[in-house]
């Protein structure tokens, strides 16, 4: 299996934004590789809170990445374990919520889809950043993954 | 809130500010660093200074972030160019960055620049 689709994909934001949606539910694609989930580092420059979920945009300079973090899990009753078990998931959510405040620097990762049309990720954890360095390192890490992997051709599968 | 309404805030230098710079536009989505040289508590604006250029910034929207001369500050904001090209860059957010390390931040801005660019070539090809 290609290690980008189960992978937390690290892309700018630039990238991220020009992805190509596959069929419904099956992701994005860049240069042929499906993509599932990814990890954005940037500025949190709008944050819009609502009953269910939280909206905000992560700024790395080089695009807007619209993010949402859902806040529903109490009220959501196919969304598997027991009580304690959402509970505790909307715990972590609510302590996610919190990291995402106007002007702060965050790690997001979470599955990438596509919502009326752009890309967005739905959070699975999001993280805010204490050290400005982490951010250039991103940075780096994006442009030398595009280089030496995500632009590489997909290993073709294995016959069964 | 779509993506579409808000533009990132490019990456400069500040001494790449200067009028003929592609950058020192009208309304042009910035995001600055530099050092804190003066802050003015009366009209709330913010003098920063990075190899040897200086920004005025309007920091009037920005509450829960404390001032300390010398300390170094990221903005991201609109820039308003006033007359005889005073710059001034209407901060929408900001935060403090003590411990970035500037010279690899700006060499990183550069190798980003380049990335971008092949990208953008890449996908009009």
């Amino acid at each position: 299996m290609d290690p980008t689709q189960s992978a937390h994909v690290k892309l700018l934001a630039a990238d991220l934004l020009s992805l190509t949606a596959r069929s419904a539910g099956a992701g994005v694609s860049r240069a042929g590789r499906t993509i599932t989930r990814a990890e954005a580092v940037g500025v949190v420059v709008s944050r819009d809170r609502a009953n269910k979920f939280l909206r905000f945009h992560v700024d790395d300079g080089s695009g807007c990445v619209p993010c949402i973090l859902w806040l529903n899990h109490r009220q959501r009753p196919g969304s598997g374990g027991g009580p304690s078990y959402m509970d505790l998931t909307a715990e972590v959510a609510a302590e996610h919520a919190a990291a995402v405040r106007l002007g702060a620097l965050v790690r997001v990762r979470g599955r990438v889809g596509v919502f009326r049309g752009s890309v967005q990720i739905t959070v699975g954890d999001v993280v805010a950043e204490r050290d400005a360095n982490v951010e250039v390192l991103h940075w780096l890490q994006c442009v030398r993954l595009a280089r030496l992997c995500y632009d590489v051709p997909a290993p073709a599968r294995p016959r069964s | 809130m779509s993506s579409s309404t808000i533009n990132p805030g490019i990456l400069v230098a500040l001494p790449e500010l200067e009028p003929s710079s592609p950058f020192f536009k009208q309304g042009m989505s910035l995001r600055v660093t530099g050092k804190l040289q003066e802050y003015i508590v009366e009209t709330a604006v913010a003098i920063i200074i990075d190899g040897g250029a200086t920004l005025m910034i309007d920091t009037q929207n920005l509450r829960d972030l404390g001032f300390r001369i010398g300390s170094i500050y990221q903005f991201i904001g609109e820039l308003l160019i006033q007359p005889e090209n005073d710059a001034i860059l209407k901060a929408r957010v900001g935060r403090n960055v003590d411990g970035i390390d500037l010279n690899l931040y700006h060499q990183s801005v550069l190798l980003r620049r380049q990335f971008e660019s092949d990208l953008m070539k890449l996908r009009e090809a």
